[in-house]
């Protein structure tokens, strides 16, 4: 069975980059979100594999995400994409349980190391 | 007069860009002075420039400001001026913890170096996403400790046709600092600039 993502960016250009950015060979069906409660609340109703989540965002930012998901326990995947790059932000990401980090905006060569690395393609 | 309107798509555009560029400067801005800043997501307005000394006039209504400018140059015309809006309740203890002495003008001298750090590498990164590059004139000081700043930023809004302002807020982590920035680009350079959006846009 096809695996569901979820891209959550409060920016329309940003979830239509990384959209057009992932690796042809992934098969899955691609939701969006634009923002922190919205990704919780598709998190939350539908059985998501894999979470392109930015960090930067209005209403509930990326920290507030990955500390819900860790806190639920939810059995999902995180890969942060951020503009965000402060050393001391990426290692905070990591402490709350992401998978990676990829700067902003993510290049198509850097998002298929990464999915390749952790065999998600 | 041209319309400089921007349309949602392209207003998004430009906030995901500045967003990008934004996130470098504090990366860089977090490296000079040791701490984590904390980004807030950038609001992004674009304002008649005869309308701008009222706006901050207002918000900065009781402290003093200092003022710092940067111009920059682009290819195709693409041009503007930045101006950094500082209060200057936090700057003591930025100065310390610099360590730069505790005197007027080693404080005008931090202020240039954070707003060069912050505006260059801002601009880098917003022309290298448009596939420009920038040139810079020197940072120069508009006012320092005038309750009356409105006036200096009029006289040099004047020339421009369309402001756009970029709300930064940095929130370091064991005291706030917080500065504006407003990018300040001429008529033509907005139609440049919109132009380069709409491409962008239509590549996906």
């Amino acid at each position: 069975m096809a695996l569901t993502a979820l891209i959550c960016d409060d920016s329309l250009l940003a979830r239509n980059q990384l959209k057009k950015s992932l690796p042809a060979d992934f098969d899955a069906t691609i939701v969006t979100a634009s923002n922190g409660i919205e990704a919780l609340a598709v998190l939350r109703s539908e059985e998501i594999g894999l979470v392109f989540l930015d960090l930067t965002m209005p209403e509930l930012d990326g920290i507030g995400v990955l500390e819900a998901i860790k806190a639920e326990a939810m059995d999902c995947l995180v890969i942060v994409v951020s503009a965000d790059i402060q050393p001391e932000m990426q290692k905070r990401v990591m402490e709350l349980g992401a998978l990676a980090f990829i700067q902003k905006p993510a290049s198509a060569a850097k998002l298929a190391d990464v999915m390749h690395k952790y065999g998600l393609i | 007069m041209t319309d400089l309107r921007f349309t949602e798509e392209q207003r998004d555009c430009l906030q995901e860009l500045v967003n990008v560029a934004m996130g470098l400067a504090s990366d860089k801005l977090a490296r000079y002075l040791g701490t984590l800043v904390h980004l807030q997501v950038p609001a992004i307005e674009l304002v008649e420039t005869d309308k701008l000394p009222q706006h901050f006039a207002r918000r900065y209504d009781k402290q003093s400001v200092t003022l710092i400018s940067l111009g920059f140059f682009g290819d195709q015309g693409l041009r503007g001026e930045t101006i950094m809006l500082y209060q200057l309740e936090n700057v003591d203890v930025i100065a310390q913890l610099l360590g730069y002495s505790d005197d007027e003008s080693s404080e005008a001298e931090m202020l240039t170096d954070i707003s060069s750090i912050l505006t260059t590498t801002f601009l880098n990164g917003l022309a290298e996403q448009l596939e420009n590059s920038f040139s810079y004139a020197a940072p120069r000081i508009l006012s320092s400790r005038d309750q009356h700043f409105a006036d200096k930023l009029a006289a040099t809004s004047e020339q421009w046709q369309l402001a756009l302002q970029v709300d930064i807020r940095y929130q370091l982590t064991d005291y706030s600092f917080n500065c504006d920035m407003i990018l300040l680009i001429p008529g033509e350079a907005v139609l440049r600039l919109r132009l380069i959006l709409a491409q962008i846009l239509d590549s996906f």
